[in-house]
């Protein structure tokens, strides 16, 4: 990407200007590597994919467009079966709503499961600003923690890091001498987090799912650690977007069936859990206690907006993967939780008020569709992003690294400056355009050759067409 | 307003002015199994070779089983009330303790535990709370072999979907603990065990 160094206007070219070459080279590999596996198992598994996507996508539209009436019956459902349900407006309700039932229940030490709602709400600062000691449970997101970083994939943290700065981060939290083994690093986190999961008080997860008819929470990890945050706390806390909702237990066959192979590339994440209340008395583990939080934090705004598709969303990252915007710029570009082509349209609308500052974001795509083209649930990405800069540009937002279009606007709409301009174009050819004061254009000059001048030859042969075709134009 | 009436209220009005709203689209059972599972005609038979696939190990007899465990040099196998029946196969080949305690949970490096069923599609093993009381004694041993009653296997996902049990917690166990956070190479053993097998019986 040498040409968008070079220009360095928007803001997410300075991140990828800044960005290691070993950090890009590995983002890049990982996420070709993956839509890879991704597409070589919906192949063989599906005679048609795209059929079976576009079904998905209808499942969560009419969930979301009959939210009121799911949402609801999922609350009954989970109710009856002895969890107990509460909503949060904002994100520091969300935050509250968890941080009183911890202290009712007299818990200071809680575990948490990866959830993308969690860090959406900065849950684990207020926590510890709260006294409540939460430690991340995966092996990613434990990372992220104690490097006081942030997730740069939905799916896979810290994508960004390398071996060598997880035993650097390890040493120094006192997990033993710098070891960069991958082996000894899962060892070591296995052992660590074993003390944590059985001390804890409570488990807080998100969920995948939620299964309006059944009430039951769908869980998905590959490392086992959701399960571990729920066998031996008390307390259950389930933080839950109130999107995540579907109708029914047949729905997850179609939406567990393309989540594990839009993910990682697998039939099935390893362990899919299926919690349906607390556990029943006579057992040994397990919380006595479920909470279920559904958050808002301005979903409801995007279900009124134009762009209300995107909270189809299931969080697989298959779309990340395939940007070749998120390869080259990597997470952290994004400004936000949710980074690549979901997150350049989901972020800007869940930052309320903070659009502005996040406007650019959706402009950061060739609307290249690729995005639309692997997402599970079929979300036209590409429609919402130009949605979205449209809403820029009616609000006003000042569009850094986008040339004044002003120029060809005038040649575009006057068919007589236009044809002149062909005509005459063929100057270009002899100046020296890579000298001329137009930052723009000398930026990209420097590393591109223009082709030598055709323009004009359309109409001739056009015209030429038109008399060898009788004046009917056939 | 309580914050449910305002979510609720938020969602009818961001609904309202839809013209109309998309219907409830028909999801036929099995519309999401893999195109070549009308081909495999044994239920049994895929299970073992999807588990396989997964990394799942598969034992067609507690002597097979006990022997590995033998070979791996278990030190205390963790074998409950429940599969009191298999006993006496595995008494005197391998050290057994009946009980499950947080004590222990580092010392019991292998647990067996009843299954409530599989996947054959999937090579997937179902748990449940009714099946394996102890959550943490299928998930914190190095190894977990889940007993698997050879007429509980469904054949698909939507199968076992359709046939799910009334359970508090159940989860689909598919290959061992993993992960790729590390510069995206695959270590097993994460969190829960390293080694996943079965028994088929």
């Amino acid at each position: 990407m040498p040409c968008i160094i070079a220009m360095a206007k928007q803001l997410i070219d300075t991140y990828v200007a800044e960005l290691p070459p070993t950090v890009q080279k590995a983002v890049h590999q990982s996420t070709a590597t993956t839509t890879q596996k991704r597409y070589q198992l919906l192949g063989d598994d599906f005679t048609d994919s795209d059929a079976l996507r576009k079904l998905a996508g209808s499942i969560r539209q009419h969930t979301l467009e009959h939210l009121d009436t799911y949402l609801a019956q999922a609350e009954e459902s989970l109710t009856t079966r002895g969890a107990k349900v509460h909503y949060a407006v904002t994100a520091a309700d969300a935050c509250a709503t968890v941080t009183d039932i911890l202290r009712t229940a007299g818990i200071t030490k809680v575990v948490k499961s990866k959830s993308m709602v969690t860090e959406e709400i900065h849950l684990n600062d207020y926590l510890a600003n709260h006294g409540i000691e939460s430690v991340e449970s995966d092996l990613g997101e434990y990372i992220v923690q104690i490097d006081g970083d942030h997730p740069s994939h939905i799916v896979r943290p810290i994508i960004h890091k390398t071996r060598g700065d997880i035993a650097r981060s390890f040493e120094r939290e006192g997990l033993g001498d710098y070891n960069d083994d991958p082996e000894t690093i899962t060892r070591r986190a296995r052992k660590f987090m074993r003390g944590k999961y059985l001390e804890a008080g409570a488990g807080i997860t998100g969920a995948n799912f939620v299964t309006a008819d059944t009430g039951r929470l769908v869980l998905v990890t590959n490392e086992g650690n959701s399960r571990f945050c729920l066998a031996p706390a008390k307390v259950h806390i389930a933080l839950v977007g109130i999107e995540k909702v579907v109708p029914s237990d047949a729905d997850l066959a179609v939406l567990l069936n393309l989540l594990g192979r839009s993910a990682t590339g697998q039939q099935l994440t390893v362990y899919t859990e299926f919690i349906n209340g607390p556990r029943r008395n006579d057992r040994p583990s397990g919380p006595e206690q479920m909470h279920v939080v559904f958050v808002d934090n301005r979903r409801t705004e995007v279900l009124a907006s134009d762009c209300k598709e995107i909270l189809r969303c299931i969080r697989c990252g298959a779309c990340l993967n395939v940007c070749p915007v998120y390869r080259q710029a990597s997470g952290h570009a994004y400004r936000s939780v949710y980074p690549g082509p979901v997150g350049a349209v989901l972020s800007p609308l869940l930052a309320g008020d903070k659009f502005k500052e996040l406007a650019d974001l959706p402009k950061a795509s060739s609307l290249c569709g690729a995005c639309n083209e692997v997402c599970p649930v079929d979300i036209p990405i590409p429609d919402l992003l130009l949605r979205l800069r449209h809403r820029a540009h009616e609000e006003h937002v000042p569009s850094p690294g986008t040339p004044p279009m002003a120029g060809f606007a005038l040649l575009g709409s006057h068919p007589l400056i236009w044809r002149s301009a062909m005509t005459f174009g063929v100057a270009k050819d002899y100046l020296p355009l890579d000298k001329m004061p137009v930052p723009y254009l000398g930026s990209w000059l420097k590393t591109r050759t223009l082709p030598k001048w055709r323009g004009g030859k359309f109409r001739t042969w056009m015209k030429s067409r038109h008399g060898n075709n009788g004046g009917n134009g056939k | 307003m309580t914050a449910r009436e305002k979510i609720f209220a938020d969602i009818k009005s961001a609904l309202a002015p839809l013209p109309e709203r998309e219907a409830r689209p028909t999801v036929p059972h099995g519309v999401a199994d893999p195109q070549w599972l009308s081909g495999e005609v044994d239920n049994l038979a895929l299970f073992k070779k999807r588990a396989k696939a997964v990394g799942t190990l598969c034992f067609d007899t507690p002597g097979g089983c006990v022997s590995w465990l033998f070979e791996q040099q278990t030190k205390l196998v963790f074998l409950p009330e429940e599969l009191a029946s298999l006993d006496a196969k595995f008494s005197g080949v391998v050290k057994l303790t009946h009980a499950y305690t947080r004590a222990q949970v580092d010392e019991i490096d292998a647990a067996l535990s009843m299954a409530h069923g599989a996947i054959a599609e999937t090579g997937t093993i179902i748990l449940t709370d009714a099946s394996t009381p102890d959550r943490l004694a299928a998930l914190a041993p190095w190894t977990h072999i889940a007993v698997v009653r050879k007429d509980t296997i469904h054949r698909s996902v939507a199968d076992a979907l359709a046939a799910m049990p009334d359970d508090p917690n159940i989860i689909w166990v598919t290959g061992p603990s993993k992960t790729a956070d590390v510069e995206g190479i695959l270590i097993q053993g994460v969190h829960g065990p390293g080694v996943q097998a079965c028994l088929l019986i």
